[in-house]
């Protein structure tokens, strides 16, 4: 019987720790902003001006643990530090402090859903920065559009991800216009005409891959001979590798992340070390060259942030970051700490965090940011340049 | 042809990869009739550990390897006696022992994610002789030495199992576990003594994959793992030998399938072969009938 008293005791006690590990993503006891009607009940945090309403709180919802948590801890990091500036600047709205509130996705469309319903129940977010896979992004995003809250992705780069509706944007180039970047790459600066895809079987994998083709097809005396897709984390490309052989391939163009890129490389590169590899700019951070040495050498990029750019401005934030973090910033997390830069502006000039009238001052703004200046189009997406990088003795270089 | 050919080494040399990993799971099952699905984290775990213990000792990667190995086998021998063996003790449905396991896997996937970070790191090469061409088809070293290691190191468990006195008192455990304890085997002992072989062929498999790939991340279990499986099922789970034909068979069907289907079948294919051998022979193609216990 004693035993069974322990045993319902220890469960409690779980119970209770799990709940109490819930509420420190939950949203906690409201502060209230976002709805007017609601009167300050609580103090603003201690040293802030008083203003009215609390604190405008952000939420960046993406994946902070699992298979991808670079990534979102990027996102994060990113986000931090905006509010910092911020905040050591007076805060917005007159006053008020930026606070960033983290939910953990784990890169999951499931708990992206339930994330998603969270903060719409909340009522009291400014703003959200993520998901960072558009799949996952796409799954969340037509909660937030209906709840009017403004959803700003600085990593989907699905077609479809910011034709969800009007209060879904996203800090990231529309995927066509980085695969066009990329097929100049292959085509004006190298001069080759023979090409390869190699794609991870995601949502973005698979529609980027198509975009990559029917652009191609626009191309005279450019062809896809060999498009191979593998599922991500599996590490063996021996049979990709053969057939892009077989098909006797110039150049692959890796739809993937640094870490199929990688191993890719270090396998290809073994078999036939002359062949060109180009990737995504979310494929460009240094982990890529820790991994592939020798391997991924002349492997080229488009990127709209180039972390050793002699810019004050961009070598200012990366010598923020890695003081803050200990690593340098990837192009997403430079396009996520842009991402909450424009939002912020957009509060500040709407005079408000409530949904509509920030969303319009979003496509009447643009911000100039470290991953280049951030101005939304009608469909809420952006346009930028790219630098084009090329790693060379273990170090990535511009190459225009 | 030779794509044909090369696309066949391909397979044998992923199919060997499999088989290092499925005989884990052939060895507990065995004994336990358990089929233990933390095997793909202790897998992983192996190579995150050589990893870890090869830039901070700065010990060459065959010696972190070895390391590895030990506590591999003994993270296998704590995942048995603080989870598994309680349950045994309390004579709980097989399922649930089943789903513990399941369970430590995901711990023990979150746990390296939070000590070692969730990002791909970079792997040592154990060997690097270059490529070895013969008539057009290509073989890497690596390659070859995969497939040398997993047959030396499945004819050192056939002889253990086979040939030693650990291992008769294996058998007998496995025939028979009340009898065999009544004989004077301290089955306790045989039980965690598997568990050590398996957690140590585990770093085994890890260490030279990741070192074939050149890459480790947490994660890595997961997908190896459900293929090692039913590599272990296909060849007959309990059986060693059946581990190696029936890594080969998966291997060899993914990289065909990748080169006639199309390598977004590759995954597929494995799986639909599974299938069929089952329904044709249920237990496996190597595995003995079960033998009901009264």
């Amino acid at each position: 019987m004693k035993k069974k008293t322990i045993g319902i005791l220890v469960v409690l006690a779980l119970v209770a720790v799990i709940f109490a590990g819930c509420a420190q993503g939950a949203p906690q006891a409201p502060a209230q902003p976002a709805t007017p009607a609601g009167d300050a009940g609580a103090a603003p945090d201690a040293g802030a001006p008083a203003a009215e309403g609390g604190n405008v709180r952000i939420a960046v919802a993406a994946p902070l643990t699992g298979d991808n948590a670079e990534y979102g801890q990027g996102f994060l990091n990113a986000a931090r530090l905006q509010a910092e500036h911020r905040n050591a600047a007076g805060g917005v709205l007159g006053g008020r402090q930026v606070e960033i509130v983290p939910f953990d996705d784990a890169n999951s469309s499931e708990e992206a859903a339930s994330i998603a319903l969270r903060i719409a129940s909340d009522g009291d977010f400014a703003g959200v920065i993520g998901h960072f896979s558009s799949g996952v992004a796409m799954t969340a995003a037509p909660t937030y559009n209906e709840n009017q809250i403004i959803n700003i992705s600085p990593s989907a780069g699905h077609v479809d991800f910011s034709g969800i509706g009007e209060f879904i944007f996203r800090n990231n180039t529309v995927v066509v216009v980085e695969a066009g970047a990329i097929l100049d790459i292959a085509v004006t600066d190298l001069g080759h005409t023979r090409i390869g895809i190699l794609s991870i079987m995601t949502d973005w994998g698979v529609s980027t891959s198509d975009v990559i083709m029917n652009l191609v097809d626009a191309l005279p005396g450019v062809e896809v001979v060999a498009h191979e897709e593998v599922m991500e984390g599996s590490p063996d490309f021996s049979p990709a590798i053969t057939a892009f052989e077989a098909a006797d391939v110039d150049v692959v163009i890796s739809v993937s992340q640094y870490s199929t890129l990688a191993p890719f490389a270090i396998q290809y590169r073994t078999i036939n070390p002359e062949v060109d590899i180009l990737g995504f700019s979310n494929a460009y951070t240094r982990n890529l060259i820790d991994i592939g040495g020798e391997s991924v050498e002349r492997v080229r990029f488009p990127v709209s942030f180039f972390a050793d750019s002699p810019d004050p401005v961009i070598q200012a934030f990366v010598s923020e970051y890695i003081a803050a973090n200990g690593y340098s910033p990837s192009a997403l997390t430079a396009q996520a700490f842009d991402a909450v830069g424009i939002l912020l502006d957009a509060i500040d000039a709407a005079g408000t965090t409530e949904g509509e009238p920030v969303r319009q001052m979003l496509h009447e703004i643009s911000h100039n940011g470290v991953a280049g200046v951030v101005s939304f189009d009608a469909g809420g997406d952006v346009m930028r340049d790219f630098f084009r990088v090329v790693i060379q003795d273990g170090e990535f270089r511009l190459t225009n | 042809m030779v794509v044909f050919i090369q696309q066949f080494i391909n397979g044998l040399a992923i199919g060997m990869a499999y088989s290092l990993i499925a005989v884990g799971f052939s060895l507990v099952f065995g004994i336990l009739r358990l089929v233990n699905f933390a095997h793909g984290a202790v897998y992983a775990f192996g190579a995150q550990f050589a990893l870890v213990i090869f830039v901070g000792m700065q010990i060459s990667i065959a010696l972190a390897i070895l390391l590895a190995m030990v506590a591999a086998g003994l993270l296998g021998v704590i995942i048995d006696k603080t989870a598994l063996e309680p349950l045994r003790k309390k004579k709980s449905m097989p399922i649930a022992n089943l789903i513990t396991t399941i369970g430590i896997s995901h711990i023990l996937v979150n746990l390296m994610t939070i000590y070692f970070g969730s990002q791909t790191r970079g792997f040592p090469a154990l060997f690097s002789f270059g490529m070895i061409e013969v008539a057009g088809v290509r073989v890497d070293s690596n390659q070859l030495m995969l497939c040398l290691v997993a047959l030396i190191l499945m004819g050192v468990l056939t002889i253990v199992v086979q040939k030693s006195k650990i291992g008769l008192a294996i058998r007998a455990t496995e025939q028979n576990t009340k009898a065999a304890s009544l004989m004077g085997i301290n089955v306790n002992f045989v039980i965690s003594f598997v568990f050590f072989l398996a957690g140590a062929s585990a770093a085994i498999a890890g260490g030279l994959i990741a070192s074939h790939y050149r890459i480790v991340f947490p994660a890595m279990g997961f997908d190896a793992g459900l293929k090692a499986f039913s590599a272990a099922v296909l060849g007959g789970i309990g059986s060693l030998p059946g581990s190696i034909i029936g890594g080969l068979i998966v291997g060899v069907s993914e990289s065909m399938a990748a080169n006639f289907l199309g390598s977004a079948y590759r995954d597929s294919v494995a799986f639909v072969i599974l299938i069929l051998v089952l329904i044709i022979r249920p237990t496996g193609l190597f595995g003995k009938k079960a033998i009901m216990k009264v």
